[in-house]
C-alpha cells in the first residue's frame, strides 16, 4: 500500500518533469511556425517536398512567395527540402505512412517516378492540367507531354529545361590554348577524330608538373546518346534514326564495338589512369587540375560557364552526337501530384503559377529582389548577388537548382557567358529530332528473372570493356556471350513485342 | 646414472612444455596484435589524411604518414565552426539526457522486474521480453512517432527511440535478482519505503551493472544517425553522426545527378575536410570510451561469474 502510494508519486514527478521538458523542446520551433502561419489564416498550405540543401533564408522567401500566391491562386506553400542523400529514404518513409503532401519532385533517378505509379502514389493529371493551368499545359509540346505519359495517364509534369542530350567532351581552355588546336577541336564530328587532340594532350602531359593523364573515366563514351541511341534499360536502345523502332542489344552494335576499340587504343596509350579509384575521388582528381578533358558530357547552350562553375576549371565544350528528343530527357526533372493530395486543383494551379510566372519563379529559385540578388542588367535579365555578397551561395538563399523548380526558360542568367542560352536551349528541344519511341515506357513485369542476371551480367563483364582493361574482341564477346546466357533475347523480344503495340495504338 | 637419465627427460620434458607454451602465447599475442592493428590502422589512415595536403591526397592516396603536412582541412571546419559546433551541441545534450533518463527509466523497470514479490513481474517480464521478439517495423514507427506522438523535427524524435531497450532491461534485471534480498529486507525492517529501497540499497550497489549499460546507451545516443534520417529535416537540430551521414551521402547523390546532366547544388566538401570531419565526431567518442574502460570491462565480465 505504501509502497504503491510512492512509486505513484514517482511516477508523477517523472511525468510533469518531462512534460516540462517536451514544452521547452517543442515549443520554441512551433511558436515561430505559428507567427509564419498567423498572417494567412484560412489559407490552405500547400506541401512541396523536393531534394535540396536547407536554406538558411528559407522563412523570410516562404514568406514573399506567401504574399504573392495567397493574392494569385488562394493558397500559401511549405517548402520541405531534403537532403540530397536523404531524400529517397524520407520520401518513401511519408508515401508508406500516408502522410499527405501535394507535390513532390519525382523522376527515374531520384523517387522513382515508375515505382511511385505502381504503389498508386501519384495521381493522374492529364485531366486537370488543360483547365487549371493552360499556360503551362501549351508551353510544352505534346510530345514532351507524351513522354511523361504511362499507361495512358500523365502522372508527371516535366518542369521545361534541356530535353535532348547532345554529348560531347569537355576539355579545359587552358590547356587546348596551349596545345594550340582550338580549330581542331571545333571541327569535331566524331569521337575518333578526337585521337589526335588527345595525342597532343598527352605530349603536354609529359612536360606538366600538375597533370597526370590526359583524361579519366573512359566509359563516359560508351554511352548510347553519345552514338544517337536512345537507350533503353538493361543494355538495349533503340537507334534514333530507326524509323520502325528496332530494339536492339546495343554492346552488339557496330557503334559499341568502335567506342570499345578507341577507349582500348586510349587506355593502351596511358590516357587514362590504370588504378581505378572511386568515381568520386577520380571527379576530385578532376578539380584538382590532375586530368585535362572529359570524355563526354551533355553539352548545352550556357553549359561551359555551369560545367566551371562546378568543377573550378573554364572549359570548351564541342557536341558530337545529334540532338534527340527521348523519354528519359523529358522525365529526368517532374513534379508529381500526390494520390491522398487534400488540395488537388490548388496544386495543379501552383504548377501553372510556377511554370509561366517569371516573377514568382525567380523567387523560388533565386530569393527576394533586393535581399538576395540585385538586377546587374535588367534588360538582358542578368542578375548578381545583393550587395556585397561575394557569390549567391554567401547571400542566405540559393538553392542553386533552377532546373528542381519550374520551366528554367523563364529563370534569370547568373553568369555573362550564360545570357542568350535560354532561347537556343528552347530551340533546340523543339527542332530536336524525336526518338522513335519517344513517349514509350517498358512494362518489366514480364521479365522480372531476367532483368536481374542481365544486371549482374553487365556490373560483371561490361566495366572491363567499357574502361578499356582488356582487348574489346575478346570482351565484347564475353559480354554478349553472357547477356544472352542471362536471356537479354527474351527481354528485347518481349520490349518489342510492347513497342510493336505501343506504335500500333498511337498510330 | 638411472636417477640421472630421469632427471634428463624430465629437464627435456619441462624444456618442451615451456617451449610449447612460449609458442602458444606468441602465436596468441601475434592474432590479437595483428587484430589491433586492423582496428587501428584505418583510424590513423583517417587522421593522417585529415592532415594531408588535399592536392598530395588526390595524387599519392593514403598513407600512414601523411606525404605533405598540412591543417588546410581543419582551418577551413573552423573558419566557419557554426555548423560543427551546433550539431556538437545537439549530440552532447541527446547523448546526456537521454542516457539520464535511459538508465533512469530503465533500471525503475528492471527493479520492478526483479522483485518475486510484485504481482504484474510474469506478465510485465513478457510483455518487455516480447519486444525482443517481434517489432512493428519501420513504417508503423513512423507513423506513430509522426502522426500520433507528432515528435518529428523535435529532440524528442532524437531522445525517445533509444530511451528503453528490453536486452538492456534484462541485464539489469539479471543484476538486482543477484543482491542479497536480506540486504532489502533489512532496509525494510528498518522502515525504509520501496522507493527509497531502490534508491539507497538497490541503485548503489547496482552502479557497475549501470555503468555498463550507461555506456552502451550513451554509445547508441552518439552514434545514432538514422533516427534523424527519419525524423529530423531542421538543420539546427543534425546531430554530429547524421552530419556526416548527410555529408558523404549528399556526396553520393550529386554522382547520380551529374549521371542525368544536372549541376551539383553546391561544392562538395574536399576529401580531407571530410576526413577532418570524421576525426573530430569520433575522438570524443574515444575519449569518452577510455575513461568508462574499467567500468566496461568490469561490467562485462559480471555475467560470466554467475
Amino acid at each position: 500500500m505504501k509502497s504503491g502510494l510512492s512509486r505513484r508519486s514517482f511516477l508523477k514527478v517523472m511525468g510533469s518533469s518531462a512534460a516540462v521538458g517536451g514544452f521547452t523542446l517543442s515549443g520554441l520551433s512551433g511558436i515561430s511556425r505559428a507567427f509564419a502561419a498567423h498572417r494567412f489564416q484560412g489559407v490552405p498550405t500547400l506541401s512541396y517536398i523536393f531534394p535540396g540543401a536547407p536554406q538558411p533564408d528559407v522563412a523570410r522567401v516562404v514568406e514573399a512567395l506567401n504574399a504573392y500566391m495567397a493574392e494569385r491562386i488562394g493558397a500559401t506553400i511549405d517548402l520541405r527540402a531534403i537532403e540530397w542523400g536523404t531524400f529517397d529514404t524520407q520520401i518513401s518513409l511519408i508515401n508508406a505512412s500516408a502522410e499527405p503532401y501535394d507535390l513532390v519532385f519525382t523522376a527515374p533517378w531520384i523517387n522513382n517516378y515508375y515505382n511511385n505509379i505502381s504503389q498508386e502514389y501519384l495521381a493522374p493529371l492529364e485531366g486537370l492540367l488543360p483547365e487549371l493551368a493552360p499556360g503551362y499545359w501549351a508551353s510544352l509540346t505534346p510530345a514532351t507531354w507524351e513522354a511523361a505519359r504511362v499507361a495512358g495517364h500523365i502522372y508527371g509534369a516535366p518542369n521545361q529545361q534541356i530535353f535532348v542530350k547532345p554529348f560531347g567532351p569537355n576539355i579545359r581552355t587552358d590547356l587546348l590554348e596551349a596545345i594550340g588546336l582550338s580549330d581542331e577541336f571545333q571541327a569535331l564530328t566524331s569521337w575518333d577524330q578526337l585521337d589526335p587532340i588527345m595525342a597532343a594532350i598527352n605530349e603536354y602531359v609529359q612536360t606538366d608538373d600538375i597533370l597526370t593523364h590526359v583524361t579519366y573515366n573512359l566509359a563516359q563514351v560508351v554511352t548510347p546518346e553519345a552514338w544517337n541511341y536512345d537507350p533503353q534499360d538493361f543494355g538495349l536502345a533503340v537507334k534514333g534514326s530507326d524509323a520502325s523502332a528496332q530494339v536492339v542489344i546495343f554492346s552488339e552494335t557496330d557503334e559499341y564495338r568502335q567506342a570499345a576499340e578507341l577507349i582500348r587504343q586510349w587506355y593502351v596509350a596511358g590516357y587514362s589512369p590504370s588504378d581505378q579509384t572511386l568515381l568520386a575521388e577520380m571527379d576530385q582528381a578532376w578539380t584538382a587540375g590532375l586530368y585535362g578533358l572529359r570524355m563526354a558530357d551533355i553539352v548545352k547552350p550556357g553549359g561551359e560557364a555551369e560545367t566551371a562553375a562546378r568543377w573550378g576549371h573554364a572549359v570548351t565544350a564541342k557536341a558530337i552526337s545529334q540532338p534527340m528528343l527521348t523519354t528519359g530527357g523529358v522525365t529526368a526533372t517532374m513534379y508529381g501530384l500526390s494520390s491522398i493530395s487534400p488540395n488537388p486543383e490548388l496544386s495543379v494551379k501552383f504548377l501553372e503559377l510556377v511554370n509561366t510566372d517569371p516573377v514568382f519563379y525567380n523567387t523560388l529559385c533565386k530569393g527576394i529582389e533586393g535581399v538576395h540578388w540585385e538586377w546587374a542588367d535588367e534588360e538582358r535579365l542578368l542578375i548578381k548577388p545583393a550587395g556585397d555578397a561575394a557569390s549567391f551561395a554567401d547571400t542566405g538563399y540559393s538553392p542553386n537548382t533552377d532546373w528542381m523548380f519550374g520551366n528554367v526558360f523563364n529563370s534569370y542568367y547568373t553568369d555573362e557567358s550564360q545570357v542568350g542560352a535560354w532561347p537556343l536551349t528552347a530551340e533546340l528541344n523543339r527542332t530536336a529530332m524525336p526518338s522513335p519511341v519517344l513517349g514509350f515506357t517498358f512494362d518489366r513485369s514480364a521479365v522480372e528473372t531476367e532483368i536481374s542476371s542481365i544486371s549482374a551480367a553487365m556490373g560483371e563483364f561490361s566495366a572491363p570493356v567499357n574502361q578499356g582493361f582488356i582487348d574489346p574482341a575478346e570482351g565484347i564477346t564475353l559480354l554478349n556471350q553472357a547477356l544472352r546466357d542471362a536471356g537479354i533475347e527474351a527481354v528485347r523480344d518481349e520490349m518489342q513485342s510492347q513497342i510493336d503495340a505501343w506504335k500500333a495504338a498511337n498510330a | 646414472m638411472a636417477t640421472y637419465t630421469v632427471k634428463l627427460r624430465q629437464q627435456r620434458q619441462l624444456d618442451r612444455d615451456r617451449l610449447l607454451s612460449i609458442l602458444g602465447r606468441f602465436s596468441v599475442h601475434l592474432a590479437l596484435m595483428f587484430f589491433g592493428l586492423s582496428c587501428l590502422v584505418p583510424l590513423l589512415l583517417i587522421l593522417s589524411a585529415s592532415f594531408t595536403d588535399e592536392v598530395a591526397l588526390t595524387r599519392n592516396g593514403y598513407s600512414l604518414i601523411p606525404s605533405e603536412f598540412s591543417t588546410e582541412a581543419y582551418q577551413a571546419i573552423f573558419r566557419n565552426p557554426t555548423v560543427i559546433l551546433r550539431a556538437y551541441g545537439v549530440t552532447l545534450f541527446t547523448t546526456i539526457v537521454g542516457t539520464l533518463t535511459s538508465l533512469t527509466l530503465m533500471s525503475l523497470l528492471a527493479y520492478v522486474l526483479s522483485r518475486p514479490e510484485f504481482v504484474l513481474r510474469k506478465p510485465l517480464s513478457f510483455f518487455v521480453f516480447f519486444t525482443m521478439l517481434f517489432s512493428g517495423g519501420l513504417v508503423p514507427f513512423y507513423i506513430l512517432m509522426t502522426q500520433y506522438l507528432r515528435v518529428q523535427d523535435t529532440f524528442f524524435a532524437l531522445l525517445l527511440p533509444n530511451l528503453v531497450s528490453a536486452f538492456y532491461v534484462l541485464i539489469l534485471r539479471t543484476y538486482f535478482v543477484a543482491l542479497p534480498s536480506e540486504l532489502l529486507d533489512a532496509a525494510r525492517v528498518d522502515g525504509a519505503s520501496e522507493l527509497r529501497i531502490f534508491i539507497s540499497i538497490a541503485v548503489p550497489l547496482a552502479r557497475p551493472a549501470l555503468a555498463t549499460v550507461g555506456l552502451f546507451v550513451a554509445l547508441n545516443y552518439w552514434n545514432d544517425w538514422s533516427t534523424s534520417l527519419y525524423f529530423i529535416r531542421d538543420p539546427d537540430l543534425y546531430p554530429l553522426q547524421y552530419l556526416l551521414y548527410i555529408i558523404r551521402s549528399n556526396a553520393e547523390a550529386m554522382q547520380l545527378q551529374s549521371a542525368v546532366g544536372t549541376i551539383s547544388t553546391g561544392q562538395m566538401p574536399t576529401q580531407t575536410a571530410r576526413m577532418a570531419m570524421a576525426v573530430l565526431a569520433t575522438g570524443p567518442g574515444a575519449v569518452f570510451f577510455l575513461f568508462f574502460q574499467r567500468y566496461l570491462i568490469r561490467g562485462v565480465t559480471l555475467g560470466a561469474f554467475k
